[in-house]
């Protein structure tokens, strides 16, 4: 092993690491799989892309280069951590190119095809990050200490296979979905016309916490109804109290072993007005349509244009609104300003789960509504993990 | 304190925002740039070194227009900047701004070209670590696609790093910008006072983390997570935990060590404060009784025009005459990964000839050993460099509380 253990390092953050051996060979051997079959040699998730870095590693900062015939990984960690998945990683201080280059020839990898995680967005994950997510500089260098070796995207072959989750994965997912609902709950409970909406912020974030989620920001979207473009806040409102008639659009967002989940539902701070029904109504509708499609097989074109299609019976508008659950920027990614064209032909699998939120709106777009949460995909369908009753929550 | 909702504050002004564009340009101008260009960085989850290198990863272009993320083009000429964003709305800095069109290395190279860039010197901030900033990013912090796709199509431009130009303007702080860490420090302080309330043998240690952030985002400060030790003293070097910790009880005679920031303004104030769950061992009152010298000994040599040569020398030379070992501890607060960096991991010999300068905000934290090296400790807060030396933002006093 050429790369010497860093002299210096600072405190060992502990984080999360409890799926078992089983689920990392899981991991580890499905990317292999799928990068064996596009004709890669090794699989290399670099410097920049630490989510992926934790799919594979549950280490909280990593690199990694794993050859697709089988051979053990190299993985990079800091700070002398180390856990049951990765007993023994190579240890860096600050220094990141020079371990990755090595871990790469150390792996035989001179003249090889290597591809690169997180170099793009891919379909199914860094969906929001569409240059990716790779450090340049380290890139760089790592490159220029393998000038024949080809390096390539390969942000899809972990994608896809964070994609599917094992039983351990949706235990956890389910787990999420629960705090999440929780923090809803919370965020029910406080609203009230006069209250602080800074401290009803760090209320929902506490309650969560509590329940030992990983920190996500929790966004509202707070304004008097019908607003036209209404405040939104992903950090604690300053200088705010809540009023009477104001609406409080949500994404609660929790995350228990590694699994981010969403769930939304919008509270409004007094009696929900004759004009709002039928849209609430078109989109229990179009929510309970769309989870009826989603089950394995279906493509997500079909299902798009479904959901777009539903509203105009009613000249109303409904929009798909959907990502998925995971370690973070899931996909597929649906949303008002990600119409998914390049996901069209993928098909949905026994064992996705998504954040499941369609909109619903008046035809002119001033009223408009969305509800939802965690899908997971089985074999019989779909099942919600959101258990509370549909509609706008009126607190009066 | 101010609830929230009683807070005042509106934003930094125009007038801070010419004052930080000014001294970026006359930086750059300095060291021979046409435009500063602070491309798309790599996010903060992702590009996970530490929590301050994490919030510190696109810290730059919060420093020049207040969008979370955002690319920027500043002409050294005067002219306006061109900025690229993909959020939602602007803000009385940048009302408007461009839009990501399909890749953000496609916006920002048409960007430089509407700037004129095409056969310029370019000066980028972010490529490597810096002195004042991105000091634990050693490969710094730009995202490699859309970088590599600007230099394809500006093939006649010359990009070298220019991460000093941002960050020496990110170095010495606006009196709006000491007012904002002034408050973080208030708020980090109020957290500590929440820890001190709770911590006690029986206490669920996630609960407890729970509640100190929940003090602290409820008196206005954005959430930057806790960073939390806690175990016997002797078992070794105490665990670090930044999210809130499963299964786990504080016991007496445990050790409490911290790192409670608050964020207000965008920028990251830090107050540190030891703890003891039982009565303090008089073996360890000689290294408390230093550390606390030494801090105010700090203080007093926190002056401008001092270079940190000096100052590194007198705090880790402080505690040789008591026959004890001292070590510096300190970096720069802000926008995040602000510096200079000094660890005991690294020693910041880097950071020798840089100068203290008025207005530089530091949290100033130096540890103190015990003589057989057994115990240290390390207590801080921000401190502001004025003409007569240090100024804490915040009242408190070195020391190791003990919950008995």
């Amino acid at each position: 092993m050429p790369w010497t253990q860093a002299t210096r390092a600072g405190a060992t953050v502990h984080i999360w690491n409890g799926y078992s051996l089983a689920e990392r060979d899981r991991r580890w051997n499905t990317v292999r799989e799928q990068a064996a079959s596009v004709g890669f040699d090794s699989i290399l998730v670099p410097l920049g892309n630490g989510v992926d870095g934790r799919y594979m590693t549950q280490l909280r900062c990593s690199a990694l280069a794993l050859p697709s015939d089988g051979g053990a990984p190299i993985v990079i960690a800091d700070r002398s951590s180390h856990n049951e998945w990765v007993p023994e990683p190579w240890q860096t201080g600050r220094e990141w190119a020079e371990p990755m280059g090595e871990a790469l020839l150390d792996l035989g990898m001179a003249r090889a095809r290597i591809g690169v995680v997180g170099l793009k967005g891919g379909m199914v994950t860094h969906c929001s990050s569409i240059d990716g997510v790779v450090n340049h500089t380290a890139l760089v260098e790592v490159m220029s200490k393998l000038p024949n070796a080809r390096f390539e995207d390969a942000t899809d072959i972990v994608g896809l296979a964070r994609y599917v989750k094992s039983e351990e994965e949706i235990a956890f997912v389910r787990q999420s979905a629960r705090v999440a609902s929780s923090g809803l709950e919370e965020l029910i409970k406080l609203a009230r016309p006069g209250a602080d909406a800074g401290v009803l912020y760090a209320g929902v974030l506490s309650r969560m916490l509590e329940l030992r989620s990983e920190y996500f920001p929790l966004s509202l979207t707070i304004d008097a109804l019908g607003t036209e473009k209404p405040q939104r806040y992903s950090n604690p409102p300053l200088g705010r109290r809540l009023e009477a008639n104001a609406l409080i659009a949500n994404e609660i967002n929790a995350i228990r072993g590694a699994q981010l989940t969403q769930v939304c539902q919008p509270i409004l701070l007094g009696k929900i007005p004759d004009a709002w029904k039928p849209v609430i109504e078109l989109h229990k509708e179009v929510y309970e349509a769309g989870l009826a499609m989603i089950k394995p097989n279906t493509t997500f074109g079909a299902l798009a244009d479904f959901v777009n299609g539903y509203g105009a019976k009613r000249g109303m508008k409904t929009v798909i609104h959907l990502h998925g659950c995971g370690y973070g920027d899931d996909g597929p990614l649906f949303s008002p300003r990600s119409r998914g064209d390049k996901v069209r032909d993928l098909q949905i699998e026994k064992g996705n789960a998504f954040v499941w939120k369609p909109i619903a709106m008046t035809a002119d777009e001033k009223i408009l509504f969305s509800w939802g949460g965690p899908v997971l995909v089985t074999d019989r369908g779909c099942e919600a993990f959101l258990k509370r009753e549909h509609g706008m929550v009126s607190i009066t | 304190m101010d609830a929230s909702t009683n807070i005042k504050w509106e934003g930094y002004s125009v007038a801070e925002r010419d004052w930080r564009w000014r001294r970026v340009r006359e930086n750059a101008v300095k060291a021979g740039f046409d435009c500063i260009f602070v491309p798309l960085c790599v996010d903060g989850r992702n590009l996970h070194l530490s929590l301050e290198q994490a919030r510190g990863t696109r810290s730059d272009c919060r420093f020049l227009t207040q969008l979370d993320n955002a690319a920027v083009i500043l002409p050294t000429d005067g002219r306006e900047p061109i900025i690229i964003s993909d959020q939602e709305n602007g803000n009385d800095w940048v009302p408007e701004f461009r839009p990501v069109e399909e890749s953000w290395g496609k916006s920002m190279a048409q960007a430089l070209i509407d700037a004129g860039m095409e056969r310029a010197r370019i000066g980028v901030s972010g490529l490597r670590r810096g002195f004042y900033t991105h000091g634990r990013a050693f490969h710094g912090v730009v995202n490699h696609n859309s970088y590599v796709e600007v230099l394809r199509r500006l093939p006649n431009a010359t990009f070298e790093n220019a991460t000093e130009a941002i960050g020496y303007a990110r170095y010495v702080k606006s009196e709006e910008q000491i007012n904002c860490l002034r408050r973080g420090a208030a708020i980090a302080a109020a957290g500590i006072d929440k820890m001190v309330e709770l911590a006690h043998p029986g206490m669920d240690e996630g609960v407890l983390y729970a509640r100190v952030m929940q003090r602290m985002v409820e008196l206005g400060s954005e959430y930057y997570p806790l960073a939390f030790y806690s175990g016997l003293h002797g078992d070794g070097r105490l665990p670090r935990f930044e999210d809130p910790t499963e299964g786990r009880t504080l016991q007496p005679m445990y050790r409490i060590a911290n790192e409670v920031d608050a964020v207000f303004g965008g920028l990251i104030a830090q107050e540190q404060q030891p703890i003891f769950l039982g009565p303090i061992p008089d073996a360890w009152q000689p290294a408390i009784e230093l550390q606390h010298d030494l801090y105010y000994a700090g203080l007093e040599h926190l002056t401008p025009g001092r270079s940190f040569a000096e100052f590194m020398d007198m705090i880790n030379s402080f505690g040789e005459k008591r026959g004890l070992k001292s070590q510096l501890l300190m970096h720069g607060r802000g926008y995040g990964d602000d510096g200079p960096l000094f660890t005991p991991q690294n020693r910041g010999e880097r950071n020798r000839d840089v100068a203290i300068e008025k207005g530089c905000v530091f949290i100033v934290k130096p540890i103190a050993h015990s003589a057989d090296g057994t115990f240290n400790t390390s207590w801080g807060g921000c401190v502001v460099c004025t003409d007569k030396g240090g100024e804490p933002l915040v009242k408190r006093t070195p020391g190791m509380v003990s919950i008995t």
